[in-house]
């Protein structure tokens, strides 16, 4: 029986692969205890990252993360997998600046390489307005001390040849906003990742384990309800998306959200020709390509609330035809498969981190479209928040509160498409 | 290279009068018309077609059909072409794809050697530090990426689409398909049918002799009757909400998507032919069934000289066959019916050269052969919300519940000899006929007909069984093999997943990336399932599949795009503008003037004389009825009751959350009809958004709306002279500032044009008149009133100079001074909010926002130094604090021709924008300057009288 856990490394593959012998499990599984101190509903990036940090910041490990189906089956599985922090608003980009450096640094603090490729994000202007927009966006970046600028037409064309920068299309390209760090992730292993370090440290993964009910006594939070019995517990995180509304529901808690289905499709793969991400706002897509050669492709929110995971084929004709506005010369690839996933909407598009009405019931919900690039700052800061009772400077701004105070985060103001 | 052809076969369906010449990895050879790529190849003694994804391994033929996965080439500038499918044409040139430095040596090859260190998400596991190195890791990893080339220069290949309404539309044209076609067709439906391939006939085109007649009679019965329309070499792409049917036809490279609302569809995919998992089952050499009857039955080519068959079931037993009468020696026939594990593993260096069976008996032979079983096709069934159920006595999925307008048929559901395959189809497509005629009498009613409906008797028919035949399950070997030959990933690759803990059929997916290649599931995917089974000790129904999803074969992104459809605006003036120097802007839709020249200059002209514009992108509504006030009331911020005829008011539009989103004019034309302009781009969202809440809110309501943005051009006379200029050319209406005051309305004639709208309102700050006019008349009226004003200085003016103009007076412009989250307040319209209106849209939020206090403000600004102009979107930071935080930002900023120094507008935070205070803007070079707050917007003439003269 091989050891727990098993250090992955160049060395330790060739070591298995000599030898033939097998990997211990990534993470375990366990049978479900009566009692955790924390118990996370959603086994997604954000439920497992919280888990990590926990463990990993705080040394609390009696958790347990509660997964109706697989890890990673839901939002985190279905995202573009884009990570950038090229945000309009000045908290919104500090937040995702902390979310790029912990990206950076992920693959050798989990011990497993989630290949983030930082190949650049270029966000292309097609007309004065959006340009206005990208610089509005740099300004406040450069202030923030984040790698962003606008660029010319000419350097578009250099970065990314496959782009027509000619004025033949309905929509010419007059610049872009160009983010050197971002890049995609495999985003799978994010989840995998998160997973193994988790379990590694002492938390419980129970997948096909669904919550059914939260108990709630006066206003406090003493349990939850699951598939397979009963758990108590003084502390509630709520980390799904698509659902966090039934979840919060269970709880007696109101959450202004609204789930609307995102639409993202893949090509059958190519050589590689495109090396950054190219976001288009005022074409709604945006498009990268994977170290497999596919082009991954996703759109702005489906404009009416739906719980669907299916696929529209207006949806992969209007992408198509967007592509090719930018791309001409792809017309002959294929599309392979197309999908949706869910967004929690909230009405100012900034999450809901934070403590509820009810005690020992907290939130990390409505990430919206941007779910996936945040994962690990919203970990990090929740497992703060968490341990210490106080709500972090980062996510201050974030709380549920907000909706009743007027102190509305800023993002709104961006381009509809935000990846 | 020596000929594998055969001579005549009897249903061949190559030309063997028609050469085609072709190119091969930049070497000649020849085939016939009517060759696949991979026949003609293969005729000419090419073995070897392609080099694996992440081994690098030499592959040939499987299947020999479009699914084939080993028989991806690149045909000129086209990637990932099927050349199992594919037809020979003239001159094609094919290569292979992702080969270095050749097809026959390639020097990544070495992977297979390091094979065993490359396990299923190895690269999880390495390259985690120096993290210095992961880049360059990275770009390696990269240069193995699987598939053809793109060229970026490719011309656009945009393919027209079409839409169909067939009553019946059948997924596959083999016996079953044709079937349900005709039977369809006879109970009074128009059909079509949708065949992959590049005839009708399913599995009975390469059936050998027997099957013959019976297709001769179904193509004869199909080509003879008009209700059926027949696409071959087209593919049913999916199926979504309420049988919204996306089909592909294939002609060659050039593809066309049709869009077909179909009353019912029947899905008669018949099955697939399913790869066996042993070792060497990748090696070239190593066929399905389906691949031998193909090569000899279609094309007339020899797939070996001496074969073993390994066979499970009737296909096997048919390949036996063929190749008997094909004249390839039958070395051994292993009958796995008898006992599974009869086959071992193929031998051979980069080819089959001999298959080891039980008991370590090797036979030397060139081609193996195995016939294991099916994978059903359900993919268009499960996309209509089927979950297939595992049927274990048949090894195969099997279709589950269906909905009422979604029809399974033929091989797909059950087995049996071709009559009983027709005898099926043939009693679905009956029913899907009176189901999809049911439904089209139902749509009929609700349509008002001047002649009575099609009805239809309404009994249903019962559809006999078509049981499953018995299979013995047949997954993998006692040897290790490819489970997904796209992805190089064997049976062992999945186990181990499973041992590592991704033990739930979607996690080891996404693991090994088993099925997540070109061909997806359809190949491998029941195998995979199977594998995965056996290690997790779970069985093949818990296990279940991964999600079908669309499309059920790959699209090119031409043929979704089609056509492009988005439609560039033009103002009836735009010829003159091009005529007469205008440089032009993309302004949304719209292509207009940004300036003549010298945007300073127009702006001069106009505050000292007149000055045109072409401002016909305006969005322009008409609005009548009775209630037409109650719903401007609801829809603008300010109050509407009091507009008297004749009056013009100006208003905010406001989501329901308090954002400004547009805002315009309205003008009260007659009792019951009102004119209403939007902004350029919000001409579309506003006339949606009026009739979203009549539709969803006030049914009642006497207001009929009409987009009439094209229908009238329309133009700006602005300047002092505008008047004098307008007089001239004015009829029937009273131009005299006593008779029509600023903010009102008229209809007039203008140059003898007779329903002309004129609005005396200014956006420019000055003495000015919107003339709105038919379009067909708008470059008559815009030549006329540059005649009549040739000596009064009348000058054109574009969309910078108004720009300018609307700066110097203050007036913000929504989605520019404004963004997603400024409410009214914010934008200092607080005084058009009236809360004590009974209801509008946004007003609990600006009521809110009234009594909190406005976070931000929009403010005029000066830089003290008048001769910078700071950039638009200039951060304005708090210097006092040590690092410096942004306090606002510059919306709008301009060289005033008319003050003769810059101005702005800008968004700050409340406590900052005090009429008088000093700001500091940071310019994005990084040097800061001071700037002045106003007290008002308005840089230019604020008292307005200018504008009121």
């Amino acid at each position: 029986m091989a050891r727990y856990p098993s250090r992955y490394s160049a060395l330790s593959l060739l070591r298995k692969g000599a030898t033939r012998s097998n990997w211990p499990r990534a993470w375990r599984h366990h049978e479900l205890k009566s009692s955790y101190d924390v118990v996370i509903i959603g086994g997604g990036l954000h439920g497992l990252a919280t888990a990590y940090y926990l463990a990993r910041n705080h040394g609390i490990t009696n958790v347990a993360v509660l997964e109706k189906a697989y890890i990673g089956g839901g939002g985190s599985g279905r995202n573009t997998a884009i990570v950038r922090s090229n945000y309009l608003t000045p908290e919104g980009s500090a937040f995702y600046d902390r979310s790029v450096q912990l990206y950076e640094g992920l693959t050798e603090d989990l011990n497993f390489n989630i290949m983030f490729e930082q190949r650049g994000h270029m966000t292309l202007a097609h007309n004065d307005a959006s340009l206005r927009t990208m610089r509005w966006r740099a300004e406040v970046n450069k202030l923030g001390g984040i790698d962003s600028k606008v660029i010319s037409p000419a350097e578009v064309k250099e970065l990314a040849p496959a782009i027509d920068i000619s004025d033949r299309p309905r929509y010419p390209i007059h610049g872009a906003l160009w983010h050197p760090p971002g890049g995609i992730v495999r985003h799978d292993a994010v989840v995998w990742g998160y997973a193994r370090g988790a379990d590694a440290r002492g938390a419980h993964i129970h997948q096909g384990t669904e919550v059914t009910g939260i108990d709630v006594a006066g206003d406090r939070v003493i349990g939850v309800q699951t598939s397979h019995g009963p758990v108590a517990t003084p502390i509630v995180i709520n980390c799904t998306a698509g659902w966090s509304t039934l979840i919060a529901d269970m709880a007696g808690v109101q959450l202004p959200i609204t789930t609307r289905p995102l639409q993202a499709a893949v090509t059958e793969p190519v050589q590689p020709f495109l090396d950054p991400v190219i976001v288009s706002g005022t074409l709604h897509v945006y498009v990268s390509q994977t170290a497999r050669g596919e082009l991954v492709f996703g759109a702005s929110v489906d404009p009416y609330s739906s719980y669907s995971s299916r696929g529209s084929l207006g949806f992969t004709e209007g992408l198509a035809g967007h592509v090719l506005e930018l791309m001409p010369g792809i017309s002959k690839m294929r599309l392979l498969r197309q999908w949706a996933g869910l967004c929690d909407m909230t009405p100012d598009f900034g999450p809901i981190i934070g403590p509820t009405p009810v005690d020992g019931f907290y939130v990390d919900v409505g990430w919206g479209t941007y779910g996936f690039k945040a994962g690990p700052v919203a970990g990090e800061q929740v497992a703060a928040m968490v341990a210490t009772g106080a709500i972090p400077e980062l996510i201050a701004s974030f709380g549920l509160e907000r909706f009743e105070e007027g102190a509305l985060t800023a993002e709104k103001g961006a381009a509809a498409v935000g990846h | 290279m020596t000929s594998h052809r055969l001579p005549v076969q009897p249903g061949e369906l190559i030309d063997r009068d028609d050469l085609v010449d072709f190119r091969w990895n930049g070497v000649e050879h020849g085939g016939f018309a009517g060759d696949t790529i991979a026949s003609a190849l293969a005729a000419g003694g090419v073995e070897v077609f392609s080099r694996s994804f992440k081994y690098r391994r030499p592959r040939g033929i499987l299947t020999a059909d479009f699914h084939d996965p080993n028989l991806f080439v690149q045909v000129g500038d086209e990637p990932n072409v099927r050349a199992g499918h594919r037809r020979l044409a003239p001159g094609m040139n094919v290569t292979a794809q992702g080969t270095w430095p050749s097809l026959e040596f390639d020097a990544r090859a070495a992977n297979r050697i390091v094979g065993r260190f490359l396990s299923p998400g190895f690269y999880y596991k390495t390259f985690i530090s120096p993290a210095s190195l992961r880049s360059t890791y990275q770009r390696i990893l990269r240069r193995f990426g699987a598939g053809g080339k793109i060229d970026p220069a490719t011309p656009p290949a945009h393919a027209g689409k079409r839409f169909a309404h067939p009553d019946v539309l059948v997924a596959g044209g083999g016996p079953a398909g044709m079937a349900a076609a005709l039977a369809a067709s006879h109970r009074g439906a128009r059909v079509m049918l949708v065949e992959e391939n590049h005839r009708l006939g399913g599995h009975l085109l390469y059936g050998g002799p027997d099957a013959a007649p019976p297709l001769a009679e179904l193509c004869a019965q199909i080509e003879a009757d008009d209700a059926i329309e027949v696409l071959t070499d087209s593919v049913v792409s999916g199926r979504y909400d309420h049988n919204w049917v996306g089909v592909v036809e294939r002609h060659g490279g050039e593809e066309h998507l049709v869009k077909a609302r179909a009353k019912c569809l029947v899905v008669a995919a018949g099955k697939i032919e399913r790869p066996f998992v042993f070792a060497g089952n990748d090696l070239p050499g190593v066929m399905l069934s389906g691949a031998v009857s193909r090569l000899i039955n279609l094309y007339s080519v020899a797939p070996g000289t001496r074969v073993v068959v390994a066979t499970a079931n009737e296909s096997g037993d048919a390949a036996i066959a063929d190749l008997e009468r094909a004249g390839v020696e039958v070395a051994e026939v292993a009958d796995l019916r008898r006992s599974s594990s009869q086959l071992v593993r193929a031998i051979g260096k980069g080819k089959l050269e001999a298959v080891e069976l039980s008991g370590g008996r090797k036979v030397e032979a060139d081609l193996l052969v195995t016939a294991v079983g099916w994978t059903t096709p359900t993919s268009l069934l499960n996309m209509a919300g089927d979950r297939p159920v595992y049927d274990p006595a048949a090894a195969r999925f099997l279709p589950g519940d269906l909905p009422q307008d979604v029809l399974a048929a033929g091989g797909i559901v059950g087995d049996g000899p071709v009559e009983s395959i027709v005898e099926h189809g043939r009693f679905v497509g009956f029913e899907a006929g009176r189901r999809a005629l049911t439904t089209r009498a139902a749509w009929q009613r609700l349509t008002p007909r001047a002649e009575p409906s099609d009805e239809v008797a309404a009994e249903s028919t019962d559809i006999p069984e078509l049981p499953a035949a018995g299979h013995p399950e047949l997954f993998a070997g006692p040897t290790d093999g490819f489970v997904d030959f796209s992805e190089d990933v064997k049976g062992s690759d999945v186990a181990m997943a499973v041992a590592e803990g991704y033990d739930s059929m979607e996690l080891a997916k996404r693991y090994t990336t088993a099925t997540m290649g070109p061909i997806q599931g359809k190949l491998g995917g029941v195998n995979a399932v199977a594998v995965h089974a056996a290690a997790a000790a779970a069985t093949i129904e818990a296990t279940g599949t991964t999600s079908w999803r669309p499309p059920y074969a790959p699209i090119t992104l031409g043929a979704l795009a089609g056509v492009d459809e988005d439609p560039v605006r033009y103002s009836p003036m735009h010829d003159w503008h091009v005529a007469n120097g205008a440089t032009p802007i993309v302004a949304g839709q719209w292509i207009r003037p940004d300036h003549y020249g010298d945007p300073s200059r127009e702006v001069l002209n106009t505050r000292s004389n007149v000055g045109i514009i072409d401002a016909s992108p305006l969005g322009k509504i008409d609005l009548r009825g009775r209630d037409v006030t109650k719903l401007l009331d609801f829809v603008y911020t300010n109050r509407w009751e009091s507009l008297r005829v004749g009056a013009v008011r100006y208003g905010v539009m406001c989501a329901e959350d308090g954002v400004v989103f547009d805002d315009g004019v309205t003008a009260r034309l007659e009792a019951d009809r009102y004119y209403m302009t939007t902004t350029s781009g919000g001409a579309g969202r506003v006339w949606n958004w009026l009739d979203e809440w009549l539709q969803t809110s006030f049914p009642t309501w006497d207001v009929r709306t009409t987009a009439v943005t094209d229908g009238y051009a329309a133009m700006n006379v602005a300047g002092p002279r505008s008047r004098e200029l307008l007089e001239r050319v004015a009829s029937e209406v009273d131009l005299s500032a006593e008779s029509f005051a600023y903010m009102n309305g008229r209809v007039a004639t203008v140059a003898g044009v007779t329903d002309c709208i004129i609005l005396r309102i200014g956006f420019t700050g000055e003495l000015s008149y919107e003339v709105h006019v038919p379009a067909g008349y708008g470059l008559h009226v815009w030549q006329s009133l540059l005649d009549a004003g040739s000596d009064l200085g009348i000058a054109p003016f574009g969309l910078e100079a108004q720009r300018i103009m609307r700066l110097e007076k203050g007036h913000f412009l929504v989605g520019q001074d404004t963004d997603g989250l400024t409410k009214a307040h914010t934008a200092g319209v607080g005084g058009l909010i009236k809360v004590d209106k009974a209801d509008f849209s946004g007003k609990p939020e600006l009521l809110w926002e009234g009594e909190s206090g406005a976070p931000r403000r929009l403010v005029a600004l000066q830089p003290v130094d008048g001769s910078v102009v700071p950039p638009e979107a200039s951060q304005i930071v708090d210097s006092a604090t040590e690092v410096s935080r942004t306090i606002g930002r510059v919306t709008s900023s301009r060289m005033s021709p008319t003050l003769g120094r810059s101005i702005c507008l800008a968004i700050v935070d409340t406590p900052y924008g005090e009429g008088g205070a000093t700001l500091t803007v940071r310019l994005p070079e990084g040097r800061d300057i001071a700037a002045t707050v106003l007290d008002h917007h308005v840089h230019l003439d604020p008292e307005g009288e200018r504008l009121r003269g």
